[in-house]
């Protein structure tokens, strides 16, 4: 469980959670904020495998956690992202 | 590029990931590498290499013999080539022509040993890669590389990127690669490097073992034993002035993720026997005959290779 204090501070974030979200993808694989929406994993070229890890570090950073292998092997799509984000690390959208 | 900065997404890329990184990062400015895979271009990590560099890309399949071959030839023509497969295709199934082209004509072509030790886990025995160093340390005129993290692994591929001499880099350890530099630094090749300071043992190790012999020094700091660790990720030439200036320690401890027969082990107590040292040496290393396979754990476990079993034998051999 989360402490109390991180809790919090993630749900003041929460505002600007999504638009760090939107722009780890957006820098990282070079796309659009239109095309994120269904975006999934080998959708665009930067990304592959070496973009998959290139992206869960800048998340990792974003939102200060250490995410699971597991977690990072479902991680395959925007929305999917979105949701172990959510369930796992306690960040709110 | 910005070692530091991308230190994570190498950790998590594992090593052999962070090797196809770089590369294609250094051949933007570098048009004479070369990028030479046995049938496994996505494996070693250079899809973005064979995309970006068609021209500079070959695959010759199966066929790891005819990649150093082919690899010597280019070399001899002012190319700096890189031949990627599994450690012990690469050192083994290929080891005569290593030895002519690499060790006697001296071509510099860089062979990139990837999954070396217990990496390739479950494929078993065939292609686990732990007599590596032994076959190519043997040989003259060929630098042994064996980075102990990711950001290592990127500053050896740097060096290779810009060295004309023949290279054997050793890749192990899995994704996920624990981080022992948590800031850049500089890598000087032949020279260890001192990761903490102790006075009571000296801990050597080279690779994935590095970050295990960091973890065992914590656990034997909890007993008041205080271990120096150090690094070394160059294993020939071996830092012999390093070996000599640390001879004074009663119990010198050598760890490597390969037979204790002619590696890190080796080269460490032959460079002692050469300073008369009289202590004990106790190499942690791959013994006996081959084991059942399993995974990368299981196997680190039955060699007794884990920091538990590590910090046990040290216990005992200090106790006995």
């Amino acid at each position: 469980m989360p402490k109390e204090g991180i809790l919090k501070k993630r749900e003041v974030d929460k505002m600007t959670n999504l638009e760090n979200y939107v722009q780890a993808f957006c820098e990282t694989l070079e796309v659009s904020e239109e095309q994120l929406t269904g975006l999934k994993y080998q959708d665009v070229p930067l990304w592959d495998s070496v973009g998959h890890m290139n992206l869960i570090a800048r998340l990792e950073e974003v939102f200060d956690i250490m995410m699971d292998t597991d977690d990072i092997i479902d991680f395959s799509s925007f929305e999917k992202g979105k949701e172990i984000l959510g369930n796992n690390y306690d960040v709110v959208f | 590029m910005d070692f530091e900065k991308n230190n994570r997404m190498y950790s998590l890329l594992g090593q052999r990931g962070t090797f196809g990184v770089v590369l294609n990062e250094m051949a933007k400015e570098n048009d004479s590498i070369v990028g030479i895979s046995a049938d496994l271009t996505k494996t070693s990590g250079l899809d973005r290499f064979a995309t970006n560099f068609p021209q500079r890309f070959y695959n010759v399949g199966i066929a790891e013999q005819n990649a150093v071959a082919f690899a010597a030839g280019l070399a001899d023509q002012g190319r700096n080539p890189f031949v990627c497969t599994f450690s012990n295709f690469a050192t083994l199934r290929s080891n005569e022509f290593i030895r002519h082209f690499m060790a006697y004509m001296g071509c510099g072509v860089k062979v990139v040993g990837l999954g070396s030790g217990f990496a390739m886990g479950l494929f078993g025995n065939t292609h686990y890669a732990i007599e590596d160093i032994s076959v190519i340390r043997s040989m003259p005129n060929i630098t042994i590389l064996s980075p102990c993290d990711c950001m290592e692994v990127a500053k050896c591929v740097e060096f290779c990127s810009q060295y004309d001499g023949p290279v054997y880099l050793r890749l192990s350890g899995k994704n996920n690669n624990p981080v022992v530099n948590k800031r850049d630094y500089s890598l000087r090749i032949g020279k260890g490097i001192v990761c903490s300071e102790g006075d009571d043992i000296i801990l050597y190790a080279t690779g994935s073992m590095v970050s295990v012999a960091l973890n065992v020094a914590k656990l034997l700091e909890n007993r008041g034993i205080h271990a120096k660790v150090i690094n070394i990720h160059t294993i020939k030439p071996i830092d012999k002035q390093l070996i000599m200036d640390n001879k004074d320690y009663p119990i010198i401890v050598t760890m490597e993720e390969h037979s204790v027969l002619g590696g890190l082990g080796t080269a460490i107590s032959e460079t002692l026997a050469q300073c008369s040292y009289h202590g004990r040496v106790l190499c942690m290393g791959v013994e006996g005959n081959y084991k059942n396979p399993g995974t990368y754990e299981y196997m680190m476990e039955q060699n007794g290779l884990t920091e538990d079993k590590i910090f046990e034998r040290i216990i005992e051999e200090l106790d006995a």
